[in-house]
């Protein structure tokens, strides 16, 4: 049962998962209750726990709670120590005031009374943004990175090369700085081998050893061969994508950041589109590259995304009234 | 298949070029040892094959080499992909993709195959070389044999006629290395493929190879029958000293070829029992593991004056963990480790070094200075001893050597020396060594050898890890054998590596002479 659970993780595109990690984000900046700031990282939690796979980057999920709780805390205990130290009604509990005088201006007041009011303000301050964080920890615990990657479009695709190659690289970096390490522990104490001589640069000539052994065997079995795109073709393709990329990125802060602008936010979201659209047109012209088992959307990948979208909408909307 | 015409190849700045003037043929199917001494240009004469030299190498390039018809004289690589395979030593750090199907189709990808056949393709050249069931696995989770395996089959899913394959099996415990061996052997006969194998443990692949090339470092380059390279080449693998020395002809290549032969019992001398003096080392109970992986569990060991104990097994056995939780640095969940000054783990970095010396698998990860004086200078230093100490111990082991030389241009033996050298600045009376003969020739070998029988000499307790049989079977005084982190053979030497057990060494098996196991015991 836990491996039928597991594979469907894997079932899915991983495009589809960030999709539904960020709709959940957006939802989450978007609350205005602790309620719905919970729901939503509990949401994020189960899911991720669902469809826990094996891969190393599914047991981040610990990491990301911990960061969750810190932040909620940091929120509280910022607004504790930095309260004005004047309020006077609904007073949860008391602190002694410490002012400061700086010499010039109105004191600093620290600690002083502080009332339930303001304190649910920052609890739901630190859950909305507790509530991203998880939000992007759930995509990111289940997305497998590197089939993420293999859907980046063509254009891109040597750019994602060498994301994917810096992903082999990171665990050999991390071998090869352990065993410097033990090396230079067996030479004893040394004025002479400091950790410039001593790790940076042996670990350099590692990695960059490795890195030529790498480029070296996938040249050798094909990479690097250039397409039949013309130079000009080329270059709009690397545009197009990169400027695509740009105005989502635009859009999407728009869309988070001021509701009066959402009609800009969709032209640009629209623009994107456009862009993507031109960018796969112009890449399949060139036919030197083909892809092994491209991953293609399937009924549960739609499912999703009705979900993403649904969440979406019911947040815009004010949450249905709830809030 | 292949024609190389009046090949040369020379670095800018070199005195003289690594080739010259090279003449060879090589036929479709054939199946060629590739060896020469380290340092002789051997892996950069197998580079020529797909253009990764001078591409990747530098250097400049004359001649013709002509690959199925094609003329790819000074071609690039990724030209060359479909018409040449290429496999390096690590297969761990040439892997793109991270999954086994997903490897083996990368250079479909890269040259363009219709995605409709990639499938079966992959299927087939997975089984083609026995990873089939593992198609969907991490290929961090492969074993180092698998891992070979899977660059094998994406050398050639794309069709390729020619391997190149620059030691593949350096890396791996004799049994793994020998699927491979006999799985290339297996290519050249069923799927007509060319094979280029550079190969440092001679006594592999020479009985299995229809031909030898030579590269002798002296920038000439030949190609033998394989019966025929031994007469000309200096390093020869033990079964062949043997013939030699027993002047069999023509000279036996594996043991399968001295069958019907026999020695004279005045002909070979028993192996001369050690003059064992007291303990210095004993360890009890040795726990190692790293997460849920247990490497070392519940080993006790002692190690004796003047002994080479040698930890045999395969890999991921725990011989490395277990001597470096002897040694004091490595993690050790339990046990304890002492000797006469006390546990190595209580010590400090630099006091440790009076007690226990330690050359790691990369015996170069210790030089880090620009040249052998520093190098030598700065040992003596931190050791606080007088100058020259270590340059003495050096010249010991490797004699005289150019102070001026950067210590990475030294050869491999020479590296070794000198990070021995460096760990006995204090005369440290227990030595461990983890596997030392990887990547060395057989003239290093032999210079490690000498060095561990003057180590033996001076009452020293030497321990090595190592799975290199004909070596063991020269310098051991006792064998522990690992599996899964226990010890589950320590008989005596002679049985261990005798004939008709699963690590006989090949003049055991030669001569089925019990008390016979290394060629060093026969006399000329």
């Amino acid at each position: 049962m836990r491996e039928l659970v597991a594979k469907r993780a894997d079932a899915l595109h991983p495009g589809s998962w960030w999709l539904l990690g960020l709709s959940l984000a957006m939802a989450a900046g978007l609350s205005q209750s602790i309620l719905i700031a919970l729901l939503i990282s509990a949401i994020a939690v189960a899911l991720s726990q669902v469809f826990r796979t094996s891969a190393p980057w599914s047991r981040s999920i610990g990491f990301y709670l911990t960061l969750a709780a810190v932040i909620v805390l940091v929120r509280l205990l910022f607004r504790v120590l930095f309260n004005s130290g004047l309020e006077t009604s609904q007073i949860a509990f008391s602190l002694k005031d410490i002012e400061i005088n700086l010499g010039f201006g109105p004191s600093v007041h620290l600690l002083g009374a502080v009332s339930w009011l303001t304190l649910e303000s920052a609890a739901l301050d630190g859950l909305r943004l507790a509530a991203i964080v998880l939000s992007v920890a759930m995509a990111n615990t289940l997305a497998n990175p590197r089939r993420l990657l293999k859907s980046t479009p063509g254009a891109l695709y040597e750019v994602a090369t060498a994301i994917s190659v810096a992903i082999n690289l990171a665990p050999q970096l991390i071998e090869s700085l352990q065993r410097v390490r033990r090396a230079r522990r067996l030479r004893g104490r040394s004025k002479k081998i400091g950790a410039l001589t001593g790790t940076v640069i042996p670990v350099l000539e590692d990695t960059l050893d490795r890195s030529l052994a790498l480029a070296a065997s996938m040249d050798a079995r094909g990479f690097g061969r250039r397409g039949n795109l013309s130079r000009a073709q080329q270059v709009a393709v690397r545009v197009l994508s990169l400027s695509a990329l740009a105005v989502f990125a635009i859009g999407v802060y728009l869309l988070l950041s001021d509701p009066a602008l959402s009609f800009v936010a969709a032209i640009a979201l629209a623009l994107g589109a456009v862009e993507v659209l031109l960018v796969v047109r112009i890449s399949s012209l060139r036919n030197v590259r083909t892809r092994y088992r491209r991953q293609n959307l399937n009924a549960l990948d739609v499912l999703v995304w009705a979900l993403a979208i649904g969440v979406l909408a019911f947040a815009l909307t004010g949450f249905g009234g709830a809030q | 298949m292949i024609n190389i015409t009046d090949l040369s190849f020379g670095y800018a700045g070199a005195e003289s070029p690594l080739l010259r003037r090279v003449n060879i043929q090589i036929g479709v199917g054939e199946f060629v040892l590739v060896c020469g001494p380290t340092g002789s240009g051997k892996s950069t004469f197998l580079k020529l094959f797909n253009g990764l030299a001078p591409h990747f190498t530098s250097g400049t390039l004359s001649g013709n080499i002509e690959i199925d018809g094609h003329d790819v004289t000074g071609r690039q690589p990724h030209e060359l992909a479909s018409l040449v395979g290429y496999v390096n030593q690590q297969p761990e750090g040439s892997f793109v993709a991270d999954t086994v199907e997903d490897e083996i189709a990368y250079s479909l990808e890269q040259l363009g195959f219709d995605p409709a056949n990639m499938h079966s393709l992959v299927v087939e050249f997975a089984a083609l070389v026995g990873i089939e069931e593992i198609l969907e696995r991490s290929l961090l989770t492969l074993s180092g044999g698998q891992q070979q395996r899977v660059a094998i089959a994406s050398a050639l899913a794309a069709g390729q006629k020619v391997l190149v394959l620059d030691e593949p099996t350096s890396a791996l415990d004799p049994s793994a290395a020998n699927d491979i061996i006999d799985l290339l052997k297996r290519l050249t006969r069923e799927r007509a493929i060319t094979v280029l194998l550079a190969e440092h443990r001679l006594e592999r692949v020479i009985a299995k190879a229809d031909s030898v090339i030579v590269v002798n470092g002296d920038s000439s380059v030949n190609k033998f029958a394989p019966h025929e390279a031994f007469k000309e080449y200096r390093l020869v693998p033990p079964i062949v000293e043997l013939s030699q020395k027993l002047g069999w002809q023509p000279a036996a290549l594996d043991p399968a070829e001295a069958s019907g032969r026999s020695i004279e019992r005045s002909q070979w001398l028993d192996r001369v029992p050690p003059q064992i003096g007291k303990t210095l080392l004993s360890a009890e109970g040795i726990v190692v593991s790293y997460g849920s992986t247990k490497a070392v569990q519940d080993i006790s060991l002692e190690a004796r004056e003047g002994e080479v104990l040698v930890i045999m097994g395969e890999n991921g056995s725990g011989k490395s963990s277990l001597i470096w939780a002897l040694q004091g640095i490595g993690v050790m969940q339990a046990g304890t480790v002492s000797t006469p000054w006390g546990n190595p783990r209580n010590m400090s970095d630099d006091s440790r070094l009076d007690v226990v010396a330690m050359v790691p698998q990369k015996a170069a990860d210790l030089l880090f200075l620009n040249s052998l004086a520093d190098e030598l200078a700065e040992s003596d230093r931190v050791a606080g001893v007088a100058a020259t100490t270590t340059a003495g111990i050096f010249a010991g082991f490797a004699g005289r050597v150019d102070p001026k030389m950067h210590p990475r241009d030294l050869s491999a033996g020479q590296q070794l020396a000198l990070v021995l050298a460096m760990q006995l600045v204090k005369d440290a009376p227990i030595v461990l060594l983890d596997e030392p003969t990887r990547g060395l020739d057989y003239q290093a070998k032999a210079q490690l050898a000498r060095m561990l029988a003057q180590l033996q000499m001076q009452n020293k307790s030497v321990i090595l890890a190592s799975h290199d049989i004909e070596f063991v079977a020269q310098i051991a005084t006792r064998i522990l054998v690992l599996g899964d982190g226990q010890i589950v053979d320590q008989r005596p030497i002679e049985q261990i590596l005798g004939s008709g057990n699963p690590l006989a060494s090949q003049v055991s098996q030669a001569l089925k002479t019990p008390g016979l196991i290394a060629v060093q015991q026969v006399i000329r």
